[in-house]
């Protein structure tokens, strides 16, 4: 109790408890089958939550729900006010908190992030964290409309750009600094179709062959059609619990051990770079930190690549590779599955798994939850896999947030 | 005097006094006088020229204008008709266009004449001198289909009916950063130029007003050809007839670095490590509005 002088008058203020800082585990994680849903966004939502709520090892009911964050871009803009309590009321999560959240392609990983602080903050012991974009119901005109829309609409958009040009600017003038080469994209395209084709919840499952994706139709030059990922429809869930209430749900969870978030300039002619991206930087600095865990130290890791060139860069921004060597990387297979330094895209990644924009930050969680679990499809499971890393970048890299997942808290 | 003499050559000796007085200026062919000059486009239907890709009245006559200010003249106001658009010449040049009618009674209240014919040239003059200047010579044939396919876009592009549904640039928003698109105004701080410009600094400080245009020198860093259909929605129509889009990203000089497309939307082999200048064109339209912006051009011995 201390005193609290306001004038003359005497307030007796009791102290407030001194807050202990909660751990946050996550207890369930579902998503949907990505690529051309036949059901619309409610239905969607829906389906990715239910998975979420049957992979809980105890009963979960949707009603103790304290908080929920959804990401979403809402492309097409069939939703795009009160997207959040839409998809709620249609999950059994009518009545609780909720919103949207929106960082273009790492809408979801923000969500992930600040559904983590909702726990943190001791304000709320269950939380769900998800994301959800419609994009494949649109025509090809409208679709037109949408694309790039989370670039810089001022600067960029009117000197022709959208994102496969704003990423093959990058990849040329990480060739010419560096060295790498469309040889060393080609090999990230074919090691992650082959991650994802035997993943049942991959937009594209087909393997494809050096040959094959070195030849594609030229989309934005360096950029081939085997370097770009598809268009997606999709959902996913993620559902956190605090540490005080864990064990009523199950014995067995994968803990969020570290978290970091960053942003950058949003265009890229305004970045002191265009070959690495600070905002995956500072954000994986900071989730290296709060877990306490080192890059040699991950077994697998869900990384953000939009574009192969995004891998690339990716790879040397975690600390993978040294600066300038995601090409040598790529080349020497270390991000393949079981056999080199860290699984890089177990799932397919964007590439191959598909990118339903403001699903793909949990989508990329629900992955590693279920690899730390080992409720993977057999022949994808990470052997020994203990430690997983999600990486979610917004446009560009104007944004991108970093989670740390880990069997041990 | 000059009729006397033009009277006296042949035809040949015209067309070589011609070719020998004609430059390329902001990727047009030009001819300067005293007190006047002439700007054309370079393409040619038979014998029609005729506008590029990207070119309209509005880029002429900013090109025409400029030519005259890079040698030294002044010009605060000029007469003209109504096609070209008067806010964009101004805020590309400062100088103020009196738009007139073509009633001959017509008053003139500006001391030069901005003179626009039936195909792509325009004229700058005083009004009160005798013009006596050559045309430019020259030029290259453009291909008959496509010029009428992209005439035909941009008519379409122009209506008022033509709308964006996502990403949008309004004319507002378009108008505030003109300053910078058109003249590469930056902000000066501590030395340094900034630009595009920007609101506050680092510490919260507003940034001062972009008053400092960049030296139009500038090397390319990257670039890259975006195939017609992953072009934005702004060039939609007209990127299946380019056969995609070239964007630069390059570096100026004082610092800053921007991107742009290139000049007549040409494909041009860029390679990093080029010098560009640069010229105003055509960007697209919505909505009935012609968005104008300097473009690059890749400066080739």
């Amino acid at each position: 109790m201390y005193i609290l002088l306001l004038g003359n008058r005497r307030y007796q203020v009791p102290n407030t408890p001194r807050r202990v800082m909660v751990d946050v585990a996550v207890i369930g994680a579902g998503q949907t089958k990505y690529g051309n849903h036949p059901l619309g966004l409610k239905a969607m939502w829906a389906e990715a939550a239910t998975n979420a709520f049957n992979s809980v090892d105890n009963n979960f009911e949707a009603n103790l729900v304290d908080e929920a964050f959804i990401g979403s871009v809402a492309f097409g803009g069939g939703q795009l006010g009160n997207t959040a309590a839409i998809l709620t009321e249609h999950s059994g999560m009518k009545g609780c908190s909720v919103r949207r959240v929106e960082n273009a392609c790492a809408s979801s990983g923000f969500a992930l992030r600040d559904a983590m602080m909702a726990i943190k903050s001791g304000e709320a012991d269950i939380v769900v964290a998800g994301g959800i974009e419609k994009m494949n119901d649109l025509s090809a005109e409208r679709k037109r409309y949408w694309l790039g829309v989370s670039g810089d609409t001022e600067w960029e958009r009117l000197a022709g750009l959208t994102f496969p040009g704003t990423y093959a600017l990058m990849a040329r003038r990480h060739f010419h600094e560096y060295g790498s080469n469309h040889d060393d994209l080609v090999n990230i395209s074919v090691k992650n179709h082959m991650h994802g084709f035997e993943n049942e919840f991959a937009h594209i499952r087909k393997e494809v062959s050096f040959e094959k994706a070195a030849s594609g139709f030229m989309v934005a030059d360096p950029l081939t059609l085997y370097d770009c990922c598809p268009t997606s429809d999709g959902a996913s869930c993620v559902i956190l619990a605090a540490d005080h209430v864990v064990r009523e749900f199950t014995d067995d969870p994968i803990w969020l051990k570290g978290s970091g978030a960053g942003s950058d300039h949003l265009a890229l002619h305004d970045r002191h770079s265009i070959t690495q991206m600070s905002a995956t930087q500072k954000a994986v600095a900071q989730a290296y930190k709060s877990s306490g865990v080192l890059a040699r130290d991950i077994d697998l890791a869900e990384v953000h690549d939009c574009f192969t060139i995004a891998e690339l860069m990716a790879t040397e921004d975690l600390g993978f590779a040294n600066r300038g060597e995601g090409g040598l990387f790529a080349r020497q297979g270390r991000g393949r599955r079981n056999e080199g330094d860290v699984a890089i895209n177990p799932s397919g990644g964007l590439k191959s798994k598909g990118h339903p924009l403001g699903a793909t930050g949990t989508g990329q969680a629900v992955e590693v939850f279920k690899q730390l679990k080992g409720t993977v499809e057999g022949p994808r499971q990470i052997r020994d896999a203990e430690i997983g890393l999600t990486h979610n970048v917004g446009g560009s890299g104007a944004t991108c947030a970093v989670h740390i997942f880990g069997r041990d808290r | 005097m000059m009729e006397e003499e033009t009277v006296e050559m042949t035809e040949q000796e015209i067309l070589d006094m011609e070719e020998k007085e004609t430059f390329v200026w902001k990727g047009y062919l030009a001819c300067i006088g005293e007190d006047s000059c002439i700007v054309q486009s370079p393409w040619y239907l038979g014998e029609d020229c005729v506008f590029g890709a990207d070119s309209d009245y509005t880029t002429l006559a900013i090109a025409a204008i400029q030519l005259l200010q890079s040698k030294g003249t002044q010009i605060n106001s000029i007469n003209s008709l109504n096609d070209v658009e008067a806010l964009i010449v101004f805020m590309a040049t400062g100088v103020e266009v009196m738009q007139t009618s073509s009633d001959e009674s017509a008053q003139l209240s500006a001391e030069w004449d901005l003179c626009i014919g039936d195909d792509a040239r325009v004229l700058i003059c005083k009004n009160d001198c005798d013009v006596e200047i050559l045309g430019p010579a020259g030029g290259l044939d453009v291909d008959e289909e496509f010029h009428h396919e992209m005439t035909s876009a941009w008519e379409k592009e122009c209506k008022p009916e033509h709308v964006s549904q996502g990403a949008y640039v309004s004319q507002q928003q378009y108008e505030e950063g003109a300053s910078a698109r058109l003249n590469l105004m930056s902000q000066e701080v501590d030395g340094e130029l900034v630009w595009p410009p920007r609101q506050m600094d680092g510490k919260g400080n507003t940034m001062p007003q972009a008053s400092t245009p960049l030296q139009e020198n500038a090397t390319i860093e990257s670039w890259t050809k975006l195939a017609a259909a992953g072009a934005p929605s702004e060039f939609s129509i007209r990127a299946p007839l380019l056969g995609g889009i070239t964007t630069v990203f390059v570096s100026f000089e004082q610092g800053p670095r921007g991107v742009f497309l290139l000049v007549d939307d040409e494909d041009n082999d860029p390679k990093i490590g080029d010098q560009v200048q640069f010229a105003i064109r055509r960007i697209y339209a919505q909505e009935g509005y012609i968005r104008y912006g300097l473009k690059c051009q890749i400066i080739r011995e």
